[in-house]
Formats: structure tokens, sequence, C-alpha cells
């Protein structure tokens, strides 16, 4: 078996398996942690309160804009450039669509694959950045924030380098790095990609039935 | 009467001598000339012409105008599309091996030998007086990360840039062709890829630390006391001579490396072929006058001075420091120092080294 043959083979099937019932069984252990019954008179609606959470820390609020800002627009920035890189970059709907579901979509083109590039990777390092040099970020991080951001950052490094397609190397190294990821992925904080709308939602409900609005 | 003929002789021929060193001059500076262009272009001849020299069918003058650059019938007449062959392109090539690409080299090499001596020689720049305790806070967040993202920047687009450049000479005798071929084709993905990020990334360079570094009368002083290389303690307020020229040097030649990067990117919106070329070596070059001095930059900010870096990476330095290399910054700011480094982190995090209201009073 040729190394090419075995990233693409074995190892590929193998991230895939720990990334998906990793996932799973995270998002599982979570819902059935449930949460003792609240005796109390409810004030107002839970479920008003889980949505308003939702909404709410998806924007700034609060009054403190001038705090949030950076991390607000950084944090969309990498996200949304993220994601658009990883569902709608054409290399990445071929591969998709001939490894896992059988039904294309349409890819991105050029000009916006570079737009959502740029975005992501200017994101990622702000954010990445205030990590590092604000001293209350700084205590707060440990070493899954670093090795989770690393492993991003190397896992879009890798498929830029890689964007011109004319070596096998570069598309399997940059293979390598997305399959580390997605092994590390259910075991780190990286796991907020699903959990974000849980934790909200939890912390919305709560607070709502109080009649508090987080 | 023949003395005044002979002088106005000698003076119509001197006023003579000096137009036609004048027109030589204005003719051999004209960017045509400095592009390389060839001095003629001729008519591509009708080679059915029974009165050629060599009769019909003759082909030299033809491919002269082609060597010429001198533009054909094409079915897609476009930009620079109807040039067969573009004389200026080997010009080009020649100055960019010759004067870029030689020359950057031994720049670049000189510096780093000419560092990497100083430090055999003369080791770490400590602190003389000692740490003491105290810190001053110094720089915002929004100015280490700015600085941070440009530095990072930097970095990345130097390496993938040298290897465009320097790198089929150099490393081609070490990783061979094919591996050469895998790294040039990363290099230039992740080239194009994060060059356009340093452009807001110097224009927020620019307003987060403009201010402090325009240059004074005191800088004058600084520079020949050599920032206190040549004897004697050279002041300077929170930017010295050497950092203020790095800051303006970095945002000139990134101005020209940004400027050309942009047009080598989207080449449709240029003139032509000859204007990139010239793009190309004007970006190479500042490049490199970025790169040199930032070698500079980064010994003196990490292993050459004692206490340097920690003001881009916690926001506060050691008031000894402070007092050595910036004493008038540091006498502004004496009453900001303090034993609680914490507390001095959040402070310059949130206001740099602007002091709170009330004091020193």
């Amino acid at each position: 078996m040729t190394m090419q043959q075995f990233i693409e083979g074995p190892l590929w099937t193998f991230a895939a398996t720990v990334f998906l019932v990793g996932v799973a069984w995270r998002i599982v252990a979570i819902m059935m942690i449930g949460k003792p019954k609240d005796l109390t008179v409810a004030k107002s609606s839970s479920m008003a309160g889980a949505a308003k959470s939702i909404a709410l820390h998806s924007v700034p609020h609060g009054g403190n804009l001038s705090r949030t800002i950076y991390h607000v627009i950084s944090g969309y920035a990498f996200h949304l450039g993220l994601f658009a890189l990883l569902f709608l970059a054409a290399p990445h709907v071929t591969f998709i669509s001939e490894r896992i579901v059988t039904v294309p979509w349409p890819a991105m083109p050029r000009w916006a694959f570079i737009i959502a590039a740029e975005a992501a990777f200017a994101g990622l390092i702000l954010l990445y950045l205030r990590r590092l040099t604000d001293p209350i970020m700084r205590q707060l991080s440990d070493w899954d924030d670093h090795v989770g951001t690393w492993l991003t950052f190397l896992a879009m490094l890798t498929g830029c380098l890689a964007l011109q397609e004319s070596h096998i190397g570069l598309r399997l190294f940059h293979m390598v790095t997305v399959q580390v990821w997605m092994i590390y992925f259910p075991f780190s904080r990286l796991m907020h990609a699903f959990t974000f709308a849980m934790a909200r939602k939890h912390t919305g409900a709560t607070y709502g039935r109080r009649g508090f609005t987080p | 009467m023949a003395e005044n003929s002979t002088t106005g002789f000698s003076k119509t021929l001197l006023t003579g001598v000096m137009v036609i060193l004048a027109l030589l001059v204005l003719f051999g500076l004209q960017p045509s000339a400095l592009a390389g262009e060839l001095p003629t272009r001729q008519k591509v001849p009708d080679i059915t012409d029974t009165s050629r020299p060599y009769g019909p069918g003759d082909l030299s003058d033809m491919w002269r105008g082609i060597r010429m650059g001198e533009p054909s019938s094409v079915t897609r007449p476009g930009k620079d599309g109807d040039v067969l062959i573009q004389s200026e392109g080997g010009q080009w090539q020649a100055r960019r091996g010759a004067l870029i690409i030689k020359y950057g080299s031994m720049v670049l090499i000189a510096i780093i030998a000419v560092i990497a001596l100083y430090f055999m020689l003369f080791g770490r720049i400590r602190i003389k007086g000692g740490r003491s305790g105290l810190v001053i806070p110094r720089f915002t967040l929004i100015q280490r990360v700015v600085h941070w993202s440009v530095a990072l920047l930097i970095v990345m687009l130097s390496l993938s840039g040298l290897i465009l450049l320097v790198g089929r000479d150099s490393l081609i005798p070490v990783m061979g062709r094919e591996g050469f071929s895998i790294v040039a084709s990363a290099a230039m993905e992740g080239h194009n890829l994060f060059g356009p990020l340093l452009i807001p990334a110097l224009i927020a360079m620019f307003v987060t630390f403009v201010r402090g570094n325009g240059y004074r009368l005191i800088d004058i002083k600084w520079l020949f006391k050599g920032g206190g290389f040549l004897g004697g303690h050279a002041s300077s307020y929170k930017y010295n001579f050497g950092e203020k020229t790095w800051f303006w040097w970095a945002m000139v030649l990134g101005l020209v490396v940004c400027a050309s990067g942009v047009a080598m990117l989207f080449p449709e919106i240029t003139p032509g072929r000859r204007f990139l070329q010239f793009a190309n070596l004007a970006h190479a070059a500042a490049a490199i006058g970025i790169i040199a001095f930032a070698i500079g930059h980064i010994y003196l900010g990490t292993i050459g001075m004692e206490g340097a870096l920690e003001g881009m990476t916690k926001g506060t330095v050691d008031k000894n420091w402070a007092k050595e290399h910036h004493d008038l910054w540091h006498d502004e700011h004496v009453q900001a120092a303090t034993t609680d480094t914490a507390g001095a982190e959040v402070a310059a995090a949130a206001h740099g080294d602007v002091l709170p209201e009330g004091a020193g009073e």
C-alpha cells in the first residue's frame, strides 16, 4: 500500500469514523446529563428566553459594543469564511460529492474563494493574536485552545497551499492535517461548532424562566 | 578683439557641449530607455514584394519586425496579444537576475553576517541597571495585535517570496527539481493568498503607530551618537530615530510592495506586460528592502536586547529599560511605574502609555 492509498483509504476512514462517532457521543452525553426539575413558578417563557439568548449572543448587545466589536467581526469573518471554504470550495465540492454524498452542489467561483480564504485567515489570526496578547484572554486560555487553533490554521493553510492542484503531495499533506483535525475535534473545544447553540439555549431557558435575558 | 572672439567661440563650444550632454542625459533617463525599450520598431514587410533584397519570400525583415515587438494581425486582439515576441522580457529577466537576485542576496547575507558577528563579539545588550521590578505600560492591545499581524504576514510573505525569487538557484541543488516544484507551487499560492492581507494590516499599522513617529530635533542627536553605539547616551522619546525610520521605511516600501503586488495579482487592470515587468522588479526590490530592515528589527526585538520583546508581548516594559533606551519617554511616564505587573498589563491593554487623569499631580 502506497502512502497515497493509506491516506486516502484507511486513514481517511478512521478519521471520519472518530469524528462522527465522537461528535455523536459528545452530543448524546450532554443531552443525557439532563437537569433537575425547576419547582419555582415561571415568571416568563423558558423557550422565549432560549430563543432570545441564541439570537442576542449572535450580535453585539448590552451596550458594550466597543468591547465586543473586535471579536464579533473577526469571529464572523473566520467562521463564515471557513464555512464557505469547507462546503463551497470547488475541490471540496468535488471531494464530498464523490466520496460522501452523491448529490453535487454548485461551487463558488475563484474570486469568492479568495475572499472567503482572506476573511477566514484574517479572522483566525486576529482572534488568536487577541488570545495571546490580551492579559485576561491569556489567563483564560489553556493548551486545548492553542492546539485547536493551530490544527485549524494548518488545515486551512495546507489547503490553500495545495490550491494549484498540481502536486499530489500537497493534496495529501492537506488531507493528513485535516484528518488530524478531525480526530482531535470531538475531544476538544472545537466541539463548540455543534454545542454553542445547546449552551446558549440552556442558559437562555434557565434565566428566561426567571424573567432575565442573559 | 581676437581674444573676445576666442572667448565667444569657447562659450559657444561649451554651450553646445552642455546642450549635447543635457540631451544625452535626458535621452538616457527617458523611462523607455530605463525600461529597456528597443530603439526602433519596423513595419512588418510585405514578403511578396519582388524588389526585396533576396527576392519574394525573404523573411528576415519580418522576423526583425517581430523581434522588435511590431504588432501583428491576430484573431483575438487584446493587451499585448498581437506581439509575438516581447524582447523587453529578456531584459527584464536579465535585470531580475543580475540586479535584484544578485545584489539583493548579497545585501541580506551581509546584514545577517554583520548581526551574527556583532552578537558573537558583544552578545546581548543587557539592561545596565538590571531589572527594577517596576513596569510601565507602553502599548495598547490593538497596537500589539496590529504589530503581530504585520509581523506574521511579513515573515510568511518573506519566506514564500524568497523561495520564489531565489529558490531556483538555491533550493534546486538541495531538493531537486521535483521537490522545488512542489515547494514553489505552495509558496506561490501562499504568497498570493496572504499578500492582500498586508494592505489592511499596513493601513492599521499606520493608523495605530503614526502618533509619536514624526521626526524631531532630538532624533538628529540620536543619529549623530549612533543610537549610543558611538559613545554617550542617546536620548529619545517613545520611538528613537531607528524605530521611526523603520516605521516610515515599512510604510513607503510597503506601499510599493502592495501596489505592485495588486498589479501582478490583477494583470487585467494594468497597461500591459512591460508595466508588469516593472512592477515585478519594484516588488522584489522593495520587499528586499523591507526584509533587510526587518532582520535587524527582529534581532533587536528578540535576542539582541534584553527587555525589548515584552513591550510587544505584555504591553509593558521594565522601568530601567525605559530609562536606558527611551529616557525622555520614561521621564514623562515614570509616575505610571508600578510593581503590579498584572494590573499594568491590563492598563496597557486598554490605554497604552496614556496616563490616567490626575496622574503625576
